[in-house]
């Protein structure tokens, strides 16, 4: 009873948002992208987090999402849902290769396989024209019903909406036959497979959904940003965002991702806005034109990466299981 | 006469490809680690030849005798600092840390040195003789070829010949029986990681002269070394050599008689044929472990 009383606030709360921010578009970017990394880690953690496989090419799944929609659009003008739905369809396409070449191996392997598919994938869109190669995809206008689409409240509410279907599916797998078999699976593949658990199908079946899911919020984006090119949506980068947000959080957690993306994102807009110089500087504890203020003004922009590697590091050696693993008890 | 150019440039870079590749196999053998900051760790010893070069005027290929024992204790440290303290967890944990050792060394780099990329230019830089008539080679790749020949068998000596270096093999063979007949394991994977990081300084000073010098340029070069490792068997030393000349050739006949555009593409392409159709690589034993 309390958890549902504590789920209805959540949705009141995350529904009325953008009424109470009005048309602050800044403020509304930043939540779009917590829900976005949100949605992504935790479409990730059913594969990573329950089913155990660890996959660090899931930039391939976006990016196929968002390129088929942008190149459906610009060359066919179609519906954006069915754009979507042609995305997942590819999507599921490279991860059924996928997990045809790798599932059958364990290990070490898995994580390298995922990061080869993933660079295939980059390396080809780079190189083919259709995909408008290194200049990227522009998107100059989109359509659907009545909707305002150069407003950012429809995305808002669009993450939003994959965000809640991908926690259901995954509260759901957690007390299904598949989620069960997932999680032993994870545990110990060889008991599983004495207990004649089809682990080459569940694993499939884990990274299917997981790529799937990852697709349509690639689309999504593409759609909301309307300019993708091979470094927003393809690389290794956005790939390691997706795991360090679950790691933070917890991963195999339900909660896990959607609590490190809301860390995890303001964090790194706070270094990408260089509040921390402004801040710095107005209190006048730093001159703007000493060589801290300037090195804060101009180099830190960039340092949220250095900053994702610090934070790995460290969670990694302190907090492997994640925040959420802070407040679980030992068994 | 074309088929020769590109085959004997094709092995002179991948001589040095073999050098990083020999680098990640030891690690992977003696530690069982996924050295996911072995391309960073290239790219601090490309800064370090082109600093030794522009500031103490020291020749790249000399400077090594500065580079190696220098990347060798960072990657000693490192491994005391960090990676020992993941050494018994599972494996995308290590994977994971090495990931995040590997974005800040990238990353400070970008901080420090800014993203423009710097040309390390020697006085040979691009000079070449020609060979057979018209199959031109260049100097610094020869050079580098020579120098990572010299290493690995230096390399060799060192694994067959001396006590060290059996410890590191008998740890590689079974972690548990090095431990039990008294061999010092955690000290094995230090100097592991020690000579691992050396070998991807080494090859990221010898390719230096003849590539460009930028903080992301490991990026490329880890997944080159992933490729060469794999298809050579995980954990053979001897695989990730023969690994190497393999994909220096592949990438070279690609360029050549494809496109320089697809050649990352092909060498992917093999990464992943190679663990659909034979998973424990050329020289590996065990199958998919």
């Amino acid at each position: 009873m309390k958890q549902i009383a504590f789920l209805a606030v959540l949705a009141a709360v995350a529904l009325a948002l953008p009424l109470v921010i009005g048309e602050n578009p800044y403020i509304i970017g930043i939540l779009i992208s917590m829900l976005m990394m949100a949605a992504l880690s935790s479409a990730w953690n059913i594969l990573g987090g329950y089913a155990g496989q660890y996959s660090f090419g899931h930039a391939a799944y976006f990016g196929a999402g968002a390129y088929t929609t942008l190149i459906l659009l610009t060359l066919y003008n179609l519906n954006p849902l069915f754009c979507i739905a042609v995305g997942i369809v590819v999507a599921s396409i490279i991860a059924l290769v996928t997990g045809s070449i790798v599932f059958r191996l364990r290990g070490h392997y898995f994580g390298l396989a995922s990061i080869a598919v993933a660079e295939v994938v980059r390396l080809s869109v780079l190189n083919f024209n259709f995909t408008g190669g290194a200049q990227g995809i522009l998107l100059s206008d989109v359509a659907l019903w009545d909707l305002d689409l150069n407003s950012k409240t429809p995305f808002y509410y669009g993450m939003l909406l994959v965000l809640v279907v991908t926690l259901s599916i995954t509260a759901y797998l957690r007390r299904s036959k598949t989620g069960y078999y997932l999680q032993a699976i994870r545990e110990d593949q060889d008991a599983a497979a004495s207990l004649g658990i089809n682990i080459y199908f569940y694993k499939n079946k884990a990274l299917l959904l997981s790529a799937a899911l990852t697709s349509v919020l690639g689309s999504l984006y593409g759609l909301y940003i309307r300019f993708i090119d091979t470094s927003a949506v393809l690389d290794l980068r956005l790939s390691i965002e997706i795991i360090l947000t679950a790691i933070i959080g917890g991963v195999g957690t339900l909660w896990g991702p959607v609590i490190g993306a809301l860390l995890l994102v303001p964090l790194a807009e706070i270094l990408r806005s260089n509040l921390i110089g402004d801040v710095l500087i107005k209190a006048g504890l730093v001159s703007e034109t000493s060589g801290v203020g300037l090195f804060l003004k101009g180099s830190l922009a960039n340092a949220h990466v250095l900053l994702y590697g610090i934070i790995t590091v460290l969670c990694i050696l302190y907090l492997p299981k994640g925040i959420l693993g802070l407040f679980r008890r030992k068994k | 006469m074309s088929f020769l150019q590109p085959l004997i440039s094709g092995i002179l870079t991948g001589g040095v490809y073999a050098l990083a590749g020999i680098g990640m196999s030891l690690v992977f053998g003696v530690m069982n680690i996924s050295n996911f900051a072995h391309g960073d760790l290239m790219m601090l010893g490309m800064y370090l030849a082109f600093f030794a070069f522009t500031l103490l005027h020291i020749d790249p290929y000399i400077s090594l005798v500065l580079i190696i024992p220098i990347s060798f204790l960072f990657g000693y440290m490192m491994e005391r600092i960090f990676i020992n303290k993941v050494i018994h967890h599972p494996h995308q944990n290590q994977i994971l840390l090495t990931i995040g050792l590997g974005l800040i060394m990238s990353n400070t780099a970008l901080l420090a040195f800014t993203s423009d990329p710097k040309i390390l230019t020697t006085t040979y830089s691009s000079s070449a003789f020609t060979l057979f008539g018209d199959v031109s080679v260049s100097v610094p790749l020869l050079l580098s070829f020579l120098i990572t020949c010299g290493i690995t068998l230096i390399l060799y000596l060192f694994l067959s010949k001396t006590s060290t270096g059996m410890a590191l093999r008998a740890t590689s063979q079974n972690r548990e029986a090095a431990q039990l007949m008294g061999i010092n394991v955690a000290k094995m994977s230090a100097i592991a990681f020690g000579i691992g990081t050396a070998l991807a300084a080494t090859a990221g000073a010898l390719i230096a002269p003849t590539y460009y010098i930028h903080p992301l340029a490991g990026h490329t070069f880890l997944l080159k070394a992933f490729t060469i490792c794999v298809l050579g068997g995980l954990g053979s030393v001897v695989g990730a050599g023969v690994g190497g000349i393999i994909i220096g050739v592949v990438e070279a006949m690609s360029s050549t008689y494809l496109s320089s555009d697809w050649k990352d593409v092909i060498v992917f392409l093999i990464f992943l044929a190679v663990l659909l159709l034979r998973p424990q690589g050329l020289f590996g034993k065990k199958g998919g472990q």
